[in-house]
């Protein structure tokens, strides 16, 4: 008790002070910090408006005009459009997504339904994760070599297809996966309860619940697969002149044709142009396409919401 | 169907998804197995030590790949140098600080980013990016400088989004124990979120720097590019991705072959980091 | 219920799109057959409208044509998984007596350009060879103003950086040169106008097609690089763009050359941008 006493009132004046001090040290430095992560989140966030204004300030108005949308491409004079390139993009995703969601979605149903935790589940993760991080020129020039030429597809919509499941197999695996997932476990124990077995409860009580989720994968893979250029500039092609008629036709989808026009393209005057309008297009159509996939994801929320209610 | 029937169909599309199940793993190793394929003349012929030189004049035989491998790492750790205080500012936003309607504008905003087709981003950085660093700097502006600023804007998204998820696995019991020790908001992110959340982060840089080694065609357009060590950050180079894009349509035989030995590297290094996130999370689940 | 629409909706969705896949894919060929074609990317352009006309004017054929690089086209057509691979250079060593045979189609013009205002508008080809190894490096030294030289040059792959070598700086297999420390590679024409117009000090060589005001073309040894030039013997920097076929062309693969090389195509078409090989024969 004695030692309160030798500590005199000045003594603890002191010590407020500097405690004051130091809390209004902490509580600058707290704002501080607050305005630094506010501004690198805010310029973050303006990353994104720079690239769309620049894009569309650069060509919104080539990429809204019917004639440039509907045209067809010019080799060697101005005044070219990019409607087979449009239609080539539209085929890839198509025939790509037909062959990677089953195999995809499967792979998840295995991966969340049936597997038990062990060395295969953990192989097939670390695959996954491996095939996610491969650089997209490598599967280029893999598919390049397995599919154009080894399989003799030559540069088509095919031999692009089947690179592109690869490079996306990861993402629909991993989407589709979650989406299974989330389906609550009572969903499985009721219906198995009522002598289902698994698979007829995959088939009739989750993967029907897990199909929104699974959608708003397909719709993101879909805007990767728009986006893609290094996997398809050496399996699909960079030009064409008419619609691609089948699989194994040779096309040029939206973001190879804009590399070709930065090199062999810029023969023709207006090559900056037709560049800037095409890439002006793929923003907007990766940009719809991401807003759909909110769509989908919200509707799923809601539903879900509706649903939890009434279970 | 009799109770047979439904044992032996369950049987067939187990079996059936299991075989799907493993298409990644065959997928990964066709990969791997072709591309070494491809890159054994490249390595068995040129010879380590011609490749690993500094010197590319494929016409007197000089497979010299360094200059490559060095333009790829500088772009990435430039990339990553760009990314990061944003990327991680940005998830400590989203997590600690954002008003509810901000975080979710910004995280719309890095979802629409982690979207972006390279295409677009590189056609960007060609059309202003280049131009303006050329006016700045009075060079040719295309090099380390624009690619680093490019990978840095394609990085970025992948970096936040786990980055936030680390945050956001940090029991809130810690944050709360800190605030009620007295603890100022920054005080706590500093000594408490962000060393419990560390591991994450770590695995967000990570998965930033394979995604900043992989690019190629927004690279391609703003790289330069030369076959020689950059003598300044605006001065052009190559890197292993943007030398494979630009040869591989017009090359052949031990060129061409050298190219594939290029693309192994970047396989191993892909998968290098890969493991090296294993190491750190020990986690089995997937990592992104 | 609701759920279950929608799976049918999505299957439905997926039948539908398989369907167009299947239809898409009922490609028929006439009784002139198929044609398929690949290789480099700068006879595309000119090997795709020329498979348009020929179409036209035989409605069975079905001619396609696939980018990819020289080198991809000539592998294939090695392989036989194309009939006609393009190339825009001569064969490689290793690619010689496979039993290619060449088809010129025609002749392009290679031309020096700098950026404008280096003050320089011709060069010789000792200064060319300077320049390009690196051992000119300011405009002022071959009668421009001070201004550092930034050579731009086509990527290893290149053909066209295989015949400016050989045939403007003298390479050959014995005796190869080295290029400028730090010279720009551009892998296509496009590139390459695009690098010499935005960089100051800039030099570099392009098809005689890609030309326009944004680069200045410079005469080589006081001769201006065009088709006429090239033509009357005066100008040397040129070289042949190649259709090679596995063996003689036959059938629909002759057809398809034999247009190309007609006079029609070759002055209306072919002419627009390289010099037809109506003319190169009547010289």
């Amino acid at each position: 008790m004695k030692d309160t006493t030798i500590e005199s009132p000045r003594m603890s004046l002191e010590v407020e002070r500097v405690a004051a001090e130091h809390e209004t040290k902490s509580k600058k430095q707290n704002n501080i910090a607050t305005i630094v992560v506010w501004s690198l989140a805010m310029l973050e966030l303006s990353t994104v408006g720079v690239v769309i204004v620049v894009i569309l300030w650069r060509g919104l108005g080539t990429a809204l005009s019917p004639a440039f949308i509907f045209g067809e491409p010019q080799a060697m004079k101005a005044g070219g459009g990019i409607w087979p390139m449009i239609v080539s993009s539209f085929y890839l995703a198509a025939l790509t997504i037909i062959v990677v969601l089953p195999v995809g979605v499967g792979a998840a149903i295995y991966m969340s339904e049936f597997a038990k935790e062990g060395l295969i589940t953990r192989a097939v993760r670390f695959a996954a994760d491996s095939l996610s991080t491969v650089p997209s020129i490598v599967y280029g020039i893999f598919g390049m070599m397995l599919f154009v030429v080894y399989f003799g597809f030559g540069y088509s919509l095919i031999a692009g297809a089947l690179t592109l499941t690869f490079l996306n197999l990861p993402t629909v695996m991993r989407t589709s996966e979650e989406a299974l997932r989330a389906v609550p476990d009572s969903y499985r124990e009721a219906s198995m309860g009522l002598g289902a077995s698994r698979w007829q409860t995959v088939k009739a009580v989750i993967l029907p619940c897990a199909v929104p989720g699974i959608t708003t994968g397909a719709i993101l893979t879909i805007g990767r697969i728009v986006g893609e250029s290094a996997a398809i500039i050496y399996t699909v092609g960079i030009y064409v002149k008419k619609i691609p008629t089948s699989p194994l036709s040779p096309a040029a989808p939206m973001s190879a044709h804009i590399w070709h026009m930065y090199t062999e393209g810029a023969l023709v005057p207006d090559w900056l142009r037709v560049a800037s309008g095409e890439a002006a297009f793929l923003l907007l159509v990766v940009m719809a396409l991401n807003i759909l996939a909110r769509i989908v994801s919200w509707l799923y929320k809601r539903k879900t919401r509706t649903s939890e209610r009434f279970a | 169907m009799g109770r047979q029937g439904v044992i032996g169909r369950e049987w067939i599309v187990k079996k059936t998804l299991f075989v799907l199940a493993i298409m990644g793993i065959l997928g990964i190793v066709l990969i791997i197995v072709a591309v070494t394929k491809e890159s054994m003349p490249a390595l068995t012929k040129v010879g380590p030590f011609n490749l690993f030189s500094t010197e590319w004049n494929p016409k007197v035989g000089k497979y010299g790949i360094v200059v490559f491998i060095v333009g790829t790492l500088l772009t990435t750790v430039g990339g990553v140098m760009v990314a990061v205080p944003l990327a991680i500012g940005t998830a400590l936003f989203l997590t600690e600080i954002a008003p509810r309607r901000m975080a979710t504008l910004v995280s719309r905003g890095v979802e629409l980013l982690a979207g972006m087709p390279s295409i677009v981003i590189g056609w960007m950085g060609f059309t202003i990016l280049v131009p303006l660093l050329a006016k700045l700097t009075r060079t040719t502006g295309s090099g380390i400088l624009a690619a680093s600023i490019i990978l840095g804007i394609m990085s970025m998204p992948i970096i936040t989004s786990i980055a936030r998820d680390a945050l956001e696995t940090v029991p809130s019991s810690y944050k709360q124990a800190s605030i009620g020790l007295g603890a100022t908001r920054w005080q706590t992110i500093w000594h408490v979120i962000l060393p419990a959340a560390k591991p994450g982060l770590l695995v967000a840089v990570i998965l930033g720097i394979g995604r900043a080694i992989g690019e190629t065609v927004a690279v391609a357009l703003v790289i330069g590019p030369a076959s020689a060590f950059p003598k300044s950050l605006t001065t052009p180079t190559h890197t292993l991705t943007t030398k494979i894009l630009m040869e591989m349509g017009e090359s052949s035989g031990i060129q061409r072959s050298v190219l594939f030995a290029m693309a192994l590297v970047l396989l191993l290094l892909s998968m290098a980091l890969i493991l090296t996130v294993r190491l750190v999370t020990r986690k089995k689940a997937y990592v992104r | 219920m609701r759920r279950k629409t929608k799976v049918r909706i999505a299957g439905a969705g997926l039948v539908m799109l398989m369907m167009t896949a299947i239809a898409l894919g009922g490609c028929g060929g006439g009784v002139s057959g198929t044609l398929t074609l690949s290789g480099s990317t700068t006879l595309q352009p000119i090997a795709q409208e020329a498979a348009e006309q020929f179409m036209e004017k035989n409605p069975d054929a079905n001619v396609t044509v696939q980018g990819g690089g020289s080198s991809v086209g000539i592998t294939q057509v090695i392989e036989g998984s194309v009939n006609i691979g393009n190339s825009s250079r001569e064969l490689k060593d290793e690619e010689q007596g496979k039993g290619l045979v060449d088809h010129k189609v025609a002749l392009d013009v290679i031309v020096l350009i700098a950026n404008p205002g280096v003050g320089v508008s011709t060069l010789t080809p000792d200064q060319v060879k300077g320049i390009f190894t690196g051992s000119i490096d300011n405009w002022n030294k071959v009668g421009g103003g001070d201004e550092t030289i930034t050579v731009v040059i086509r990527d290893s792959a290149s053909g066209t950086r295989e015949m400016f070598d050989e045939k403007a700086l003298g390479q050959t297999k014995d005796k190869p040169v080295t290029m400028a420390k730090g010279a720009i590679e551009a892998n296509s024409n496009g590139v390459m106008r695009q690098k010499v117009a935005s960089t100051k000090g800039a030099v570099g060589y392009i098809s005689y097609g890609y030309l326009d005001k944004s680069v200045e073309a410079l005469d080589y040894d006081g001769v201006p690089g065009n088709l006429e030039t090239a033509l009357g013997g005066t100008y040397p920097l040129s070289r042949y763009l190649h259709m090679f076929t596995n063996g003689e062309a036959t059938g629909i693969a002759k057809a398809y050359i034999d247009f190309v090389l007609s006079p029609d195509f070759q002055n209306e078409t072919v002419a627009k941008e390289y010099i037809p090989m109506t003319k190169v024969k009547s010289q």
